[in-house]
């Protein structure tokens, strides 16, 4: 009795407690008695592959869904989480991996915006600035708050949409794969910011992939696994391969595969090239590459640094304004993507569903799609159903498609089986160039291996080959020549097997190559 | 020059003014529903609606001011069955919209041959107009040019000074910022515990509130009649302009303007004996091509691509063309 007078006493070590939550979806259980504890200021990763059940988690806590079994406690107290509004009430925030941001609005509409400080009726925006103002400076999260957020950085709309959360006095804070979209300098600064929030005593919660993040900032790590909580530890205890066997249960190589150098020939060569963007701003400033054959040419670079024009402009589908670029020996700008594609070019695009494949048709139309005038689908004026299917069965095989047959709706297939079927498609048409745009984007680390060992296949084959991602591990593993892209730019060139990942990130953020190269 | 003088006066100006005011109404009206993320099609219908109960209240009750009751009401009516199957129910605002606009037509029709026995059009039988307001001294301030801000009915006045606020609604409300949000990100307004149905239901009926204004003053402001099918055609204009305005309430008025000028202008050439038809079609001509041109830049996407498209056709046709200038 008299220990719980005092405060000190009173406030129980955890946060949030959640005690076996089990969250089905028809006969599909995401989450299964699930347990979690997160101690009071501290960060706690919450790791696991892609349908492990750690989004689903989350939004169970933050009162998005509701779990079929299970209790929910905040600072001790069971709480049922009926809406987000519950949540925000009991000083839970939560920073979802696409943003919600309006774009038209300023900074600080968007951030008071559902809680607008009001004078006589009207909103004060001047009040509202002035507090957005001293809220990201006491929490060093530097915005202006005057400015609209449809011009700003990635990197700042989350600075955003973390003020967003405080200003409702959050005292934990969720963060969903928060680091996906920043350079590695935004990302440390982010993970600046987060120490400082545990050291203020708030607690954060964050969901990650990147396990190196995970080890950097975490106290503690909780691995999911196909919808249960496998582990539970303070992060010093895991190294990283333990991890990914916890979360795989198997052993994943993150290693660089060996390799012959190439010798090929120039197959792509693209020349100072120039392109605007949906918005008529220019979107490619004066790019200059080749891509020889039996090499992985890679494009890092933050999204939107004109990586996806770049791939558009290849295939055909953005005009260019100004420059050349030739495949083989033959100018492609000036033809339409068919004759681009029948002059050597396989695309797997960076959005499989609105460029990759139609989600309502079947495997085997996918897999006939662009090459139904060849054998062995034409058969005289008509398409061979039948043998569509024989070939669409041969490569759910070869590329290890996991449906039900060649009939099976693509729609229905899992993120990472949908890349397959545009993988099985792209990699089988014998083009001596190939574009890829993030292949394991949305792709659990189990199939994501398996990709880069397809990729690493057709580089064997001496197929020349171009590698956008944004995931910079990715390229690290695969090419032999790493570009780095910034505001539309190739802002340098390094070696695949002495790439640093310091350099790239500054190459990233915008920092010349001679400048990176001088400091190091 | 006699012609010039002729058709150019503080009388065409006048007519500018008038002719303005209720697809002006209409069209902010509409700019609660654009603004909201709907595409509102049936503002033709809620004027029409509006326009044949203000009369029909007018003679109910002999005054001009129930007659406006009446007709907001039936518009809002309307806007309330739109909301509930747009919003509510997730039925396709264009079909909604076009269905009630038929509708309209055809329940104004029958009302008039059921309540009054005759088609075509009401007269007389008791219709009361709305009021001018004189604005006083204006005519020993201003002289000749007194009629240009005096004289008008209270619609005119309400729907020119309602631009500005228009304006701080938008800029300075909490209910204005909302309407914005759940047009441009819904997904946003979600997030933070905005009802984004409950901010829809209150745009539509905004909406049908000033379409409703709109109609009264058709049928009791600017003359004082009905005729089958009054509004020709101004609820469309005024989907036209929100389509290129954006639901911005300085644009809504700059189109509104244009198209008042050009139906103004319309009416003075019909004076030169040009046929009818022909001028007719010439307010609609006008403002269409003007806003276009207007808003080239801001174009809709369709149309964007389609040019977009054919010039790469026309580039791949002719594939020696290697250097290309931006």
């Amino acid at each position: 009795m008299d220990s719980a007078s005092t405060p000190a006493a009173a406030v129980p070590p955890y946060a949030i407690e959640l005690v076996g939550i089990t969250k089905r979806f028809g006969t599909f259980t995401a989450n299964d008695g699930i347990d979690l504890r997160v101690r009071r200021g501290s960060i706690h990763a919450i790791i696991g592959e892609n349908g492990a059940g750690k989004t689903t988690l989350m939004n169970v806590l933050f009162g998005l869904l509701q779990p079929d079994e299970g209790e929910i406690r905040v600072d001790g107290k069971p709480v049922v989480m009926a809406d987000p509004s519950v949540a925000i009430a009991q000083g839970l925030g939560m920073v979802h991996q696409h943003f919600k941001l309006v774009p038209s609005l300023s900074v600080a509409e968007n951030v008071f915006l559902g809680m607008e400080i009001r004078t006589r009726g009207l909103i004060d925006h001047k009040k509202q600035e002035d507090r957005t103002r001293e809220l990201s400076r006491r929490f060093g999260l530097a915005v202006d708050p005057t400015e609209r957020v449809g011009l700003l950085s990635v990197g700042i709309e989350q600075r955003i949409e973390i003020l967003k959360v405080l200003v409702r006095g959050a005292r934990t804070v969720i963060l969903d794969e928060p680091t996906a979209v920043l350079t590695p300098q935004e990302s440390r600064e982010l993970f600046a910011t987060l120490r400082g929030f545990a050291n203020d005593g708030m607690t954060v919660i964050f969901i990650s992939h990147h396990l190196e993040e995970v080890i950097e900032v975490s106290d503690t790590v909780t691995v999911l696994r196909r919808g249960k909580a496998v582990a539970t530890r303070p992060t010093s205890e895991l190294s990283k391969s333990e991890m990914v066997r916890l979360m795989v249960d198997r052993e994943v190589s993150f290693a660089r595969p060996a390799r012959p150098a190439t010798q090929g020939a120039t197959v792509l060569s693209v020349r100072d090239l120039w392109a605007r963007d949906d918005r008529r701003h220019p979107a490619l400033r004066d790019v200059s590459f080749d891509v020889r054959a039996g090499e992985i040419v890679g494009i890092a670079g933050v999204a939107g640094n004109g990586q996806t024009e770049l791939a558009e402009v290849i295939a055909g589908l953005r005009p260019a304004s100004h420059g050349a670029a030739t495949l083989g020996a033959r100018d492609i700008l000036a033809l339409s993507p068919a004759s681009i594609r029948n002059a050597g070019l396989a695309h797997v695009p960076g959005d499989r569903m609105v460029r990759g494949v139609d989600g309502n048709a079947s495997i085997a139309s996918n897999l006939v799609m662009g090459r139904q005038f060849r054998a062995p689908w034409r058969k005289g004026w008509l398409l061979d159903w039948k043998a569509a299917d024989v070939e669409a069965t041969r490569m759910i095989e070869r590329f290890d498609i996991r449906a039900r047959g060649p009939a099976d709706t693509v729609k229905r297939l899992s993120g990472g089986n949908i890349q397959k079927v545009v993988l099985a498609r792209e990699f089988t048409n014998d083009a001596p160039f190939l574009l890829i745009d993030q292949p394991t984007r949305g792709v659990d680390i189990g199939a994501q291996e398996a990709i880069h060992d397809e990729i690493m296949r057709q580089r064997e084959k001496g197929i020349a080959i171009l590698l956008i991602s944004v995931q910079l591990d990715e390229l690290m593993k695969l090419a032999d020549r790493i570009l780095v892209m910034f505001n539309g730019r190739l802002m340098g060139s390094v070696d695949g097997e002495e790439a640093d990942e310091d350099q790239i990130g500054l190459m990233m953020a915008g920092v010349a190559q001679s400048q990176v190269e001088a400091a190091a | 020059m006699e012609v010039l003088t002729s058709l150019f006066n503080v009388a065409l100006l006048v007519a500018m003014l008038r002719t303005t005011a209720p697809i002006l109404l209409v069209a902010l009206g509409g700019s609660f529903t654009t603004k909201a993320g709907i595409f509102n099609i049936g503002l033709e219908g809620q004027m029409l609606i509006g326009a044949f109960f203000a009369v029909l209240g007018s003679i109910w009750t002999g005054s001009a001011w129930g007659g406006v009751l009446c007709g907001v009401a039936a518009a809002l009516v309307f806007a309330l069955i739109f909301a509930l199957l747009v919003v509510s129910f997730r039925a396709n605002e264009v079909v909604v919209g076009l269905a009630l606009n038929i509708l309209a037509g055809g329940m104004t029709i029958s009302l008039m041959k059921a309540v009054f026995g005759t088609r075509g059009s009401i007269v007389g039988r008791g219709i009361v107009g709305l009021p001018k307001v004189q604005i006083p001294y204006a005519r020993d301030v201003l002289g000749p040019y007194a009629q240009l801000i005096s004289g008008y009915t209270p619609m005119v006045y309400l729907a020119f000074v309602a631009v500005p606020l228009f304006v701080l609604f938008y800029r300075r409300t909490r209910l204005g910022l909302h309407i914005r949000v759940v047009g441009e990100k819904p997904e946003a307004a979600e997030a933070l515990g905005i009802s984004i149905t409950r901010v829809r239901y209150t745009a539509s009926l905004l909406c049908g509130l000033f379409a409703g204004l709109a109609g009264a003053h058709l049928s009791l402001g600017y003359i004082t009649m009905f005729t089958e099918n009054m509004s020709s055609g101004r609820g469309f204009m005024a989907v036209a302009i929100l389509i290129f305005s954006n639901g911005d309430p300085l644009r809504v008025l700059a189109g509104c303007l244009l198209f008042g000028f050009a139906d103004a202008f319309s009416l003075r050439l019909q004076t030169f004996g040009y046929p009818s038809y022909l001028i007719l079609a010439v307010p609609y001509l006008v403002a269409l091509t003007a806003l276009f041109a207007l808003s080239y830049r801001a174009r809709p996407k369709l149309i964007r691509e389609t040019a977009e498209s054919m010039r790469r056709f026309l580039r791949a046709e002719t594939p020696s063309d290697t250097t290309r200038p931006s």
